[in-house]
């Protein structure tokens, strides 16, 4: 850029130094978890993300069981999720009146707004009870054979988390299907309509046919806010680092192990272990968040 | 005949299952709410405001030091991210194609995707291992991280909604760019932008994880920057996981605060959307 | 300066968007106290010209002018010149009526006189005054000058712009289709208010409406795609164009 005035050549300079300062930060910042990282890597190598012993004391880390913990909630989170947000952005962007769109859009955004903590604290209290005494007595006699549905539930664990984490990501998946479905022209519906469609026909045919590329990156963004969540989760998932297949048994995240154990870690080489599973969850949600934006910006461009 | 009976039935209940999502998604922000009404208004009482917690085994005693730790540290978190993302996202806005405003803009994008715990490492990296402990300082920063982002993207978005000829017309008025920049363009529209400060300081203040092992939390008032500090969310998490029934009882006050706290922060900052609107339009 | 010395002329302007040749070798000179208008069909490139008589141009990126364009002795294309001085000496009115949102009546007039480090308050009053009654609009707002500036009517806030460009004493007004947006009596409004503009100011303005042209002005250009077709008198370029193509453009049978 040239400026021939020295006021606003002042002026850029200083705003351009504060955004070199922001990106530069920002390396440090990848940088130095890099480095805290750097230790247990030459401990335990690719064993780390292979076996699922962690043991602190005896400086073990297998951190697979917190992989297997976050990737189990977050999916069987969007799979929840996915089928109401889907319903709820249809249902606020063709059923409702004008009148009550914003009302009930603003409510659906609260529940964004809602701090993670208040709904760890309602999911310990209310629903992990719920789930031990109501759902789970309920499941086993109707889909007990399964696997997954087998064996103790003591209310806090792997369903609780999930559906917890499912309620949390709703606001997500729904407002951004409400931008896809707004980039649906008007003239697709009523020619639907013409044609002698009912509303429900009219619905899948112009608007969640038409919307299934950015349907997919909604839900993609969704999988990632689930991924990163922590404190929700950390307070009704169980905290035992194990694999179990069973959706009632007690498991961990790699968020909720940071959490739990990351303030009272006393040695180096086990928040090096820590910083390691942070490195390792910033890089998944970066990837998903990346995919996300491009199938919706892809979306966006084919579309329009 | 009879096939189009169907249709319209298919067509009734594909509807009726709409209504009922929409039903299920929001009972649980409405069960939230009672649930926090009931068990947190209840246990609510000026001594919760006014007291420190009282030591293990007796009752009463309050989170003054918690709530106080809250603003002490939004306020710091707000002081450094407000201003300097106010200033990215007009840069942006003004300055925006090249080079270094793509970096700054992927830089923060990036920043808004990274969970919050993973914010948290960031700032005791930075700030707690030089500092060699737990400090205010550290958790203001912290949010610093969650804030900023979200005001230089509100803040560019905005900006950007402002047609080209605005600006030609103060530079016509023989105005240099960054005088009509910031006098003309961000001034006209300081309210908007102050939606984005706003919403991004009521994430801000309900945030627990960047402050677990960053400010860490203690149990007496302290408004010191480099000494370890509670806040409202840290303080209902150990409170709500320890087994003692009084100090349950006290995180859901603690809930019940913070929540009145950020949804009406919330709601504050589209008031402020509201009623720009009004003005513009009478 | 008499009255025959130019004020303002441009040299060989050439403009080009990134590749396309938009404005081609243009000379002419402007007498002060005048009114130019220039016409021509939609696309011809009048506005280019216009912007870049005091720099706006530069607004779009990848525009860039070649030549000379003499103010003052000094040819304000060159690019050490600062254009915030030469805007100052020549202001401009848009096409749009564009108050600046969220300010009012009052501060719309003001802010470039404000913004320049003029203070007293008694002295801004005074401008608001006599730019507003410059700019015709004095009678209607004198008793709501604190209401926001978007809350007047179009031709009120055409007007509103007129006097915030005074405001900041130009010797030099360009007007870029200033009544394109504006109902035909908000237009005879501005129309009149031109005539009264002349005495103090020269005023160059680009219109698509070639009535508007013969009524308002004292010389004409007329353009078609970058070319200076042909330039003279009102009064000669409507009554007895030297050029076939002006005689068609202004007959109507072209363009």
């Amino acid at each position: 850029m040239k400026f021939i005035n020295k006021q606003d050549q002042i002026n850029f300079r200083l705003m351009q130094g504060l955004a070199i300062g922001v990106v530069v930060m920002m390396i440090i910042m990848i940088l130095l978890l890099v480095k805290q990282s750097l230790p247990v890597i030459e401990l335990s190598g690719l064993s780390f993300l292979t076996t699922d012993w962690w043991n602190p004391i005896e400086e073990e880390f297998g951190a697979l069981s917190f992989v297997y913990g976050t990737l189990v909630t977050s999916f069987l989170a969007l799979l929840l999720a996915s089928p109401f947000s889907i319903a709820v952005a249809v249902f606020i962007t063709e059923i409702l009146p004008d009148k009550v769109k914003p009302i009930i859009s603003m409510l659906v955004e609260m529940i964004a707004a809602v701090p993670s903590i208040v709904f760890g604290l309602w999911g310990l209290f209310f629903l992990a009870p719920f789930v031990q005494t109501t759902l789970t007595p309920f499941l086993k006699s109707t889909l007990g054979f399964l696997p997954i549905f087998q064996g103790p539930s003591f209310g806090i664990g792997i369903l609780t988390a999930s559906m917890i984490l499912a309620i949390m990501i709703i606001p997500t998946i729904t407002s951004i299907c409400r931008e896809v479905f707004k980039t649906v022209p008007n003239l697709q519906k009523e020619a639907a309509l013409g044609l002698g469609a009912t509303r429900f026909e009219m619905i899948k045919l112009a608007i969640l046919k038409p919307s299934f590329s950015g349907i997919m990156g909604a839900m993609v963004l969704g999988l990632g806010r689930a991924l990163g969540e922590t404190m929700a989760v950390a307070m009704v998932i169980g905290n035992q680092p194990s694999i179990n297949f069973s959706l009632f048994a007690p498991g961990s995240t790699m968020a909720s192990v940071i959490a739990n154990e990351y303030a009272e870690a006393d040695n180096d080489i086990h928040l090096s272990a820590l910083c390691l599973v942070g490195l390792l969850l910033f890089v998944v949600t970066l990837i998903v968040n990346v995919s996300a934006r491009t199938i919706v910006w892809r979306f966006g461009s084919n579309e329009r | 005949m009879n096939y189009y009976k169907v249709q319209k039935l298919k067509s009734h209940l594909f509807i009726a299952c709409l209504y009922c999502s929409a039903a299920f998604v929001l009972a649980p922000l409405i069960m939230v709410i009672v649930f926090l009404f009931y068990k947190g208004a209840s246990s609510l009482n000026l001594d919760f405001f006014m007291n420190l917690p009282k030591p293990v085994g007796e009752t009463g005693g309050g989170m003054k030091h918690a709530i106080i730790g809250t603003f002490y540290m939004v306020g710091l978190g707000s002081l450094i991210a407000v201003p300097l993302g106010i200033v990215c996202g007009i840069f942006l806005a003004e300055y925006g194609k090249g080079k270094i405003p793509n970096c700054l803009r992927m830089a923060s994008d990036l920043l808004t995707g990274v969970p919050s715990i993973v914010i948290g490492i960031f700032a005791y990296t930075l700030i707690v291992v030089p500092l060699k402990g737990f400090s205010a300082l550290a958790g203001g920063v912290a949010l610093s991280l969650i804030i900023l982002p979200i005001v230089i993207r509100s803040t560019e978005e905005i900006l950007k909604l402002i047609p080209g000829h605005i600006r030609e017309a103060g530079l016509a008025l023989g105005l240099p760019r960054w005088k009509v920049i910031y006098f003309i363009i961000v001034k006209g529209n300081l309210p908007n932008i102050f939606t984005g400060v706003i919403l991004a300081i009521s994430r801000a203040a309900g945030e627990t994880a960047p402050l677990l092992f960053t400010a860490f939390g203690n149990m007496y008032l302290s408004y010191s920057l480099t000494g370890p500090m509670a806040s409202l969310p840290v303080q209902i998490y150990n409170y709500a996981i320890s087994p003692f029934e009084d100090w349950q009882r006290q995180a859901w006050a603690g809930a019940f605060v913070l929540i009145i706290l950020v949804l009406g922060l919330n709601i504050v900052s589209r008031l402020i959307v509201n009623r720009k609107q009004l003005f513009n339009k009478k | 300066m008499s009255e025959n010395t130019p004020i303002l002329t441009t040299n060989n302007i050439n403009i080009w968007y990134d590749q396309f040749h938009a404005i081609k070798n243009i000379s002419i000179s402007y007498l002060p106290n005048s009114i130019t208008a220039i016409i021509g069909p939609s696309g011809c490139g009048k506005s280019t010209y216009l912007r870049c008589l005091n720099r706006i141009h530069e607004e779009v990126p990848g525009a860039r002018a070649t030549g000379e364009v003499i103010y003052n002795g000094q040819n304000i294309l060159d690019p050490n010149v600062d254009p915030v001085l030469i805007r100052r000496n020549i202001g401009m009115v848009f096409q749009k009526p564009n108050p600046f949102p969220a300010m009012s009546i009052f501060d719309n007039v003001i802010i470039g006189l404000k913004l320049q480090g003029v203070k007293q308050k008694s002295k801004l009053k005074e401008v608001v005054e006599t730019c507003l009654k410059k700019a015709a609009l004095w009678d209607e707002v004198k008793d709501i000058l604190q209401r926001p500036g978007t809350s007047l009517s179009g031709g009120q806030q055409q007007r509103l712009c007129i006097a915030r460009t005074l405001a900041v004493n130009p010797k030099i007004v360009l007007m870029d289709e200033p009544t394109s947006a504006l109902d035909p009596i908000a237009t005879g409004k501005i129309e009149e208010l031109m005539q009264d503009l002349k005495k103090e100011y020269t005023v160059i303005i680009v219109t698509h409406n070639m009535q508007q042209a013969a009524r308002i002005s004292d010389y004409t250009s007329f353009f078609v795609l970058g070319d200076l077709i042909e330039h003279g008198t009102s009064s000669q370029i409507f009554t007895n164009p030297k050029e076939q193509k002006t005689e068609d453009y202004i007959s109507g049978r072209f363009g």
